[in-house]
């Protein structure tokens, strides 16, 4: 066994490792204490006290008792579903609170962490439950292996023991007779942690006003906008990056300090990959966000903002000719005809020769 | 010979994985308030769950046992003997270790006024089961479901201020201001023929002043006059106008 690595193997150097990009793959020692113990509670993982490594007597079987066959959750989306129980030996840990943490495999039920040999450790192992400030280290809210998705977008999956991946185990019979699910297992977990499994990225995000195709400089207030958003899978098998609807709870923000509005953004029916949904800008002015924002544990998380102002509208985009506005429209308008028919009149109307003839007749008389 | 006793003796190895089983022997409960009045009592059968217990937030539970050997029925001290609390609904666990003296015999006290930290955290509605775990090297581990229980509501266990975001958030609707209001469009009408209204009088007041001069005028036509103007009576209002 390996106690001392190279120079450059030090916690901090793979934690920035892990901050570049690069996915991890971690197997805890169970003798010795190395200094990747010393980086396992970084990740929110508690060890238990040096020498106890997991032990259950349950169910009955001809190995010994720190080697545990233990039942895989169906319903874990790295795994897959109906894995046969796997050979586990090693050491178990209790979970941090962290939400970037993701359980792929906890203890059984029956399963404790202990470094006694034989029955007479009894009172030891009670002991050991007032001592240590976790308690007992026993039961199903341990770990055996657990992922952790970290914020820049790399993997590290901490094992409690290499033992899992030796071919001793892949071949090692079941107490019930059946093959272990060890090579199935291993590599799940493989591929999740190296990013070939549940890998989510976007590809592209568009908006534009509703009837247009290409997105606007400024949007006005109470605009339909419409937000699409194109979004991959990758798939291993054809080592390609493959449009992806399943998502089904994913929401869009439009935000400006707080969000204004959060909706959800289902997929479009038609074009795979694509989510897009209407909504209409609110009735405030300011530089607004569209924020992306999906974060679900065991999947990449997916983040994208896109920046755009929303304006008041123009002194020419509000309504013109309100009902409200007839009678001054019709005083304008009789007015300006008024005007135009009282001049007609007046300068029309005076009749001078008809006056001087008027004025002639009568004086004569 | 020597080839018999071998295949015996490897018979008997094989068939010594068979362990011997553990079991219990006069496991009991009994549930006493703090002033110590008994409030239930009972034997626990192993074949048939009693009624659900019920604890309330100052009870103590009194749990006692003896671990036996199936068949020859000494007391047996088991490397393991753990309570487990399970909640079938959350999920949530618990495991409490049991001190068991070398005679097989145990005893558990669960006071809650003071719980113990091993408790998961309960819910109101719905209760914990709890069943018995014994592991020993030497015979078989079995498994023994003790009873239902049904525990105070405790705290639910503390989340990370992040949690929330890893689940979908509540959706925010923007409520705009209404919009703006016109009065109705007869109303508008209206006014709009009021403000019409002084060209009715005009055009009325003018035909009546037309019909009022017109005997007064001169009708002419063809360069002949057809109808002289009537003479301005000096007292009427149009002579004096």
């Amino acid at each position: 066994m390996i106690a001392d690595y190279a120079q450059d193997i030090t916690p901090q150097s793979l934690v920035t490792l892990l901050e570049k990009g690069s996915n991890l793959l971690v197997a805890l020692p169970s003798k010795k204490q190395t200094i990747i113990t010393s980086l396992a509670p970084e990740f929110s993982l508690i060890l238990p006290p040096p020498g106890t490594p997991l032990v259950s007597h349950f169910p009955e079987r001809d190995t010994p008792v720190t080697v545990v066959p233990v039942t895989p959750l169906s319903s874990n989306p790295i795994l897959t579903p109906n894995t046969p129980p796997v050979w586990f030996s090693g050491v178990p840990f209790a979970y941090g609170n962290n939400p970037l943490l993701v359980p792929i495999l906890n203890a059984p039920a029956e399963s404790f962490a202990a470094d006694s040999g034989s029955d007479s450790g009894a009172d030891a192992v009670v002991e050991a439950a007032d001592k240590g400030g976790e308690g007992l280290w026993a039961g199903s809210q341990m770990g055996l292996v657990a992922g952790f998705q970290a914020l820049g977008g790399a993997r590290a999956t901490w094992v409690g023991g290499v033992e899992l991946f030796s071919d001793e185990y892949a071949q090692k019979e079941l107490p019930q007779g059946v093959k272990p699910g060890n090579t199935q297992f291993t590599s799940d977990v493989a591929a999740w942690t190296f990013q070939e499994s549940l890998a989510l990225r976007i590809d592209n995000v568009t908006h534009h006003l509703v009837g247009e195709t290409g997105p606007r400089e400024t949007y006005t207030i109470n605009d339909n906008v419409v937000f699409t958003a194109h979004i991959s899978k990758y798939n291993s098998g054809k080592s390609a990056w493959e449009p992806y609807s399943g998502i089904t709870d994913m929401q869009l923000e439009f935000t400006m300090l707080d969000p204004h509005i959060r909706t959800s953004l289902p997929p479009a029916t038609g074009n795979a990959g694509e989510y897009s949904v209407t909504f209409r800008v609110p009735d405030r002015h300011g530089v607004f966000k569209f924020i992306i924002d999906y974060k679900r544990k065991g999947w990449t998380h997916l983040q994208s903002s896109t920046v755009v102002p929303v304006v008041p509208p123009r002194h020419d985009g509000y309504p013109r000719f309100l009902s409200a506005a007839w009678p001054y429209y019709i005083g304008a308008i009789s007015t300006s005809i008024g005007f135009v028919l009282f001049s007609t009149l007046w300068l029309a109307g005076d009749d001078r020769e008809a006056n001087k003839k008027f004025a002639k007749t009568t004086k004569t008389e | 010979m020597s080839i018999l006793s071998f295949c015996l003796l490897s018979l008997l190895v094989v068939s010594g994985t068979d362990a011997a089983k553990l079991s219990l022997q006069s496991p009991r409960f009994t549930i006493s308030s703090s002033n110590a009045t008994q409030l239930r009592a009972e034997p626990i059968s192993l074949a048939q769950q009693p009624a659900p217990l019920t604890l309330g937030l100052t009870d103590v539970l009194k749990l006692t046992f003896q671990v036996i050997e199936k068949d020859e029925g000494k007391g047996v001290q088991p490397h393991q003997t753990f309570l487990r609390f399970y909640d079938k609904v959350s999920g949530e666990e618990g495991i409490q270790p049991i001190r068991v003296t070398p005679a097989g015999k145990a005893k558990f006290e669960l006071n809650m006024a003071r719980p113990p930290t091993s408790l998961p955290p309960t819910t109101s509605s719905d209760p914990l089961s709890v069943s018995l775990l014994l592991g020993s090297f030497e015979y078989s581990p079995v498994q023994f479901d003790m009873f239902d229980i049904y525990l105070p509501e405790s705290q639910p266990a503390p989340q990370h201020p992040d949690e929330a975001t890893f689940h979908p958030l509540p959706t925010i609707v923007h409520t705009f201001r209404a919009e703006q209001k016109l009065p109705p469009r007869p109303i508008s009408a209206t006014f709009a023929a009021l403000v019409l209204a002084p060209w009715a009088v005009l055009l009325g007041l003018t035909v009546k002043l037309c019909r009022d001069v017109a005997p007064f005028t001169t009708i002419y036509k063809g360069w002949g006059i057809v109808r002289p103007p009537k003479k301005l009576i000096p007292s009427t209002p149009l002579a004096q106008a």
